[in-house]
């Protein structure tokens, strides 16, 4: 695999975030102000600090291995397209925005469709299609709500 | 005689009708998600995480552990019957179970590792009891800075058994301590890492980081690489010509493999277990190969031989002991199970270590039957009940079941606070859990750093605020002396004379 190649598969891109990540942990280290400190006492921040260090250090080593050794080709776990995940994370995205002011039944009946879509699961049957989406949302509530006595939320609630 | 009554109740509350439901559904639950391939015990443990809000603490601790017994068992089917091992654990098993398949012994194979598994689940669980009282007054010899070793002795062997990806391990369990130290500080009352806003002084909940990294990053996963089903074709699954009588293994081939290759196994999963970060693979594997190098048959190693699944097996169960010993002791989990059984400890208020042992014994004896009871008898009757129709378990459509997951995942994030903002973490640490995945980064790592940094941390900084800020207190403390040593020790077998070998 190319340096673009793997730039853009994550290799690269992924410790390069991190190391963003870490540059704000660090920022926001430094503004830890210690209450109170007897003699020998390490404060909140040191810890912070030195995890912060560690990792540039970890992550300097892991950007030259990437760069040195490429990996040989892609496992099972990284081949595929991105769509379906993005498109799950979407789905996701959307089910949690709707859970309150839908209430469970109808978001959790929204959220099963679409990842029946995206994991193409009875849409050539339409009418089975419906039937397991409404199954799946009927026998979760029934364990959670039933069951387990857990107060879901419902449409009347997020409507007033 | 104090503990043996603490134990005997265990198996008393197994009596009540709720505790014994909630065992018998978790090793039913732990059979699938185990048999499944791609799906875990861990997994299985994750999602019943947020129930456990709901329910008491001993149906929880007793289903965990039937979970894990059940998981670690019944890796072995698919890997016998169609060579796809539903758990790391049982690679062992699917290179001779299958072998065995193959010859038309897939039930003799199956009976066998049944037989291993209940036999080495069960002296995991009794090792485990019978060494409780003990490990609780070890727990109380060791102090402060012995603790910080402990952990840090803990977080170098997770980071160093996966030799070939050293700097990323360090990456992944540098970033779970960074997750851990949001919130409070584990000793001022200061505010750290929440960037103005008051949602994230309280820090990040256990829960969301379990479900995320195991479950919705599971879900991204196969996703990803979708194919709608595993693959097998349905006149496979549904006829394999299975029997139950065959399930018996015959006395002549028990006593071919020995007494000796079932109880050295387990004891060789057992130490394993108790070692952080090896879990049921390492033990199946150290156990096969023991048994091979001692065999009288190794020429039936790899072709179907009854004596290695025997070892895999009894080793990876009994494993499901010792792995509660360093949790229970000093709330040091030694793998994703045990880290989020520790998570039902917590949850529920109760801190592990020797007082927990001591004082609470009879809320944790529950958990030591369940896993007795799970190996001895819920094994091999599950086996008995079920076993013809193992292998249907993978007709299951994968959209229907990943859609459930998906479900039961957020809904379950949503139950232990009632809010969207924890299924929303939920999501977020998923899709971290997901890239890191994609690029050979530890998620179990992650995790573990995240339940163990906050202790590293008090941990440090008590023993160093007690002794004038003086590091040398490690090195004069005995205890902490010992586990440094032994960090030492594992550092040069595992990095230094393993690349040697390896050269």
């Amino acid at each position: 695999m190319d340096l673009k190649g793997r730039f853009t598969r994550g290799g690269i891109v992924f410790p390069l975030a991190l190391i963003v990540v870490t540059t704000i942990y660090l920022a926001a280290a430094f503004d830890i102000r210690t209450q109170f400190s007897a003699a020998g006492d390490i404060g909140p921040q040191t810890i912070p600090v030195l995890t912060a260090t560690l990792m540039y250090v970890a992550l300097l080593v892991v950007l030259i291995q990437e760069i040195r050794n490429p990996p040989d080709g892609e496992d099972e776990e990284n081949s595929g397209s991105l769509l379906r995940p993005a498109l799950v994370v979407l789905a996701t995205a959307g089910y949690i925005a709707l859970f309150r002011p839908l209430g469970y039944s109808l978001s959790t009946l929204f959220f099963v469709a679409a990842l029946f879509l995206v994991f193409e699961f009875e849409t050539r049957r339409p009418v089975r299609f419906a039937l397991y989406a409404l199954a799946v949302t009927a026998v979760f509530y029934g364990l959670f709500a039933l069951v387990f006595g857990v107060r879901l939320p419902t449409l009347t609630e997020g409507l007033f | 005689m104090e503990t043996v009554l603490t134990l005997a109740g265990g198996f008393g509350a197994l009596l009540d009708w709720t505790v014994l439901a909630f065992m018998i559904a978790g090793f039913l639950v732990g059979t699938f998600f185990g048999a499944m391939p791609g799906l875990t015990s861990v997994l299985a443990i994750a999602l019943l995480l947020p129930i456990t809000y709901t329910i008491d603490v001993i149906p929880a601790l007793v289903m965990s552990a039937s979970i894990f017994m059940a998981g670690m068992y019944s890796g072995s089917i698919t890997a016998t019957t169609i060579n796809i091992p539903g758990a790391p654990s049982s690679m062992m098993t699917a290179i001779e179970g299958n072998r065995l398949m193959k010859q038309g012994k897939g039930a003799n194979a199956l009976g066998h590792a049944a037989l291993g598994s209940m036999i080495g689940g069960s002296i995991g669980a009794i090792l485990l009891m019978a060494f409780m009282p003990l490990a609780a007054e070890i727990s109380l010899l060791i102090r402060t800075p012995g603790k910080f070793s402990l952990v840090l002795f803990a977080l170098v062997v997770i980071i160093i058994v996966d030799k070939g990806a050293i700097a990323k391990g360090v990456v992944a369990t540098l970033l779970g301590i960074m997750l851990a130290t949001i919130g409070i500080d584990v000793l001022q009352p200061i505010p750290r890492f929440n960037f103005g806003t008051e949602t994230l002084i309280e820090g990040i909940d256990l829960m969301p980081v379990v479900i995320g990294a195991f479950a919705v990053s599971e879900v991204l996963i196969q996703a990803q690489s979708w194919r709608s089903s595993f693959g097998i074709p349905d006149a496979d699954a549904k006829d394999l010509g299975i029997r139950r009588r065959d399930f018996i293994p015959p006395l002549s081939e028990i006593r071919q493999i020995g007494l000796l290759t079932y109880v050295k196994s387990a004891i060789i999963g057992y130490g394993i277990g108790i070692l952080p970060g090896a879990g049921g693979s390492m033990a199946a594997f150290v156990s096969y190969a023991t048994a091979r190098s001692s065999s009288k048959h190794p020429e039936e190693y790899g072709n179907g031989s009854r004596e290695g699944i025997a070892a895999a097996e009894s080793a990876n169960n009994s494993m499901c002991g010792g792995a509660f010993v360093p949790m229970l002791m000093f709330g040091i989990p030694g793998d994703p199970t045990t880290a989020i059984v520790l998570g039902v400890l917590v949850i529920n208020g109760l801190q592990p270590g020797p007082r927990l042992l001591e004082n609470q014994a009879d809320l944790l004896a529950p958990m030591f039957a369940s896993l007795l009871i799970s190996a001895l008898v819920l094994i091999p009757l599950t086996l008995f009940l079920f076993g013809p129709w193992f292998v249907r378990i993978v007709s299951i459509p994968k959209g229907l079941l990943y859609s459930a997951i998906a479900v039961v995942a957020l809904v379950g994030s949503y139950v232990a606070t009632y809010s969207a903002f924890q299924m929303a973490l939920a999501l977020g640490f998923g899709i971290l859990a997901y890239i890191m995945r994609r690029n050979n980064y530890s998620t179990v790592s992650m995790l573990l750093g995240f339940i163990l940094g906050p202790d590293l941390e008090q941990y440090l900084r008590r023993s160093l605020s007690l002794n004038d800020g003086n590091p040398s207190v490690f090195l004069t403390s005995p205890d902490s002396l010992f586990f440094l040593a032994v960090t030492a020790l594992f550092v040069y077998a595992i990095l230094i004379r393993g690349g040697k070998r390896a050269a």
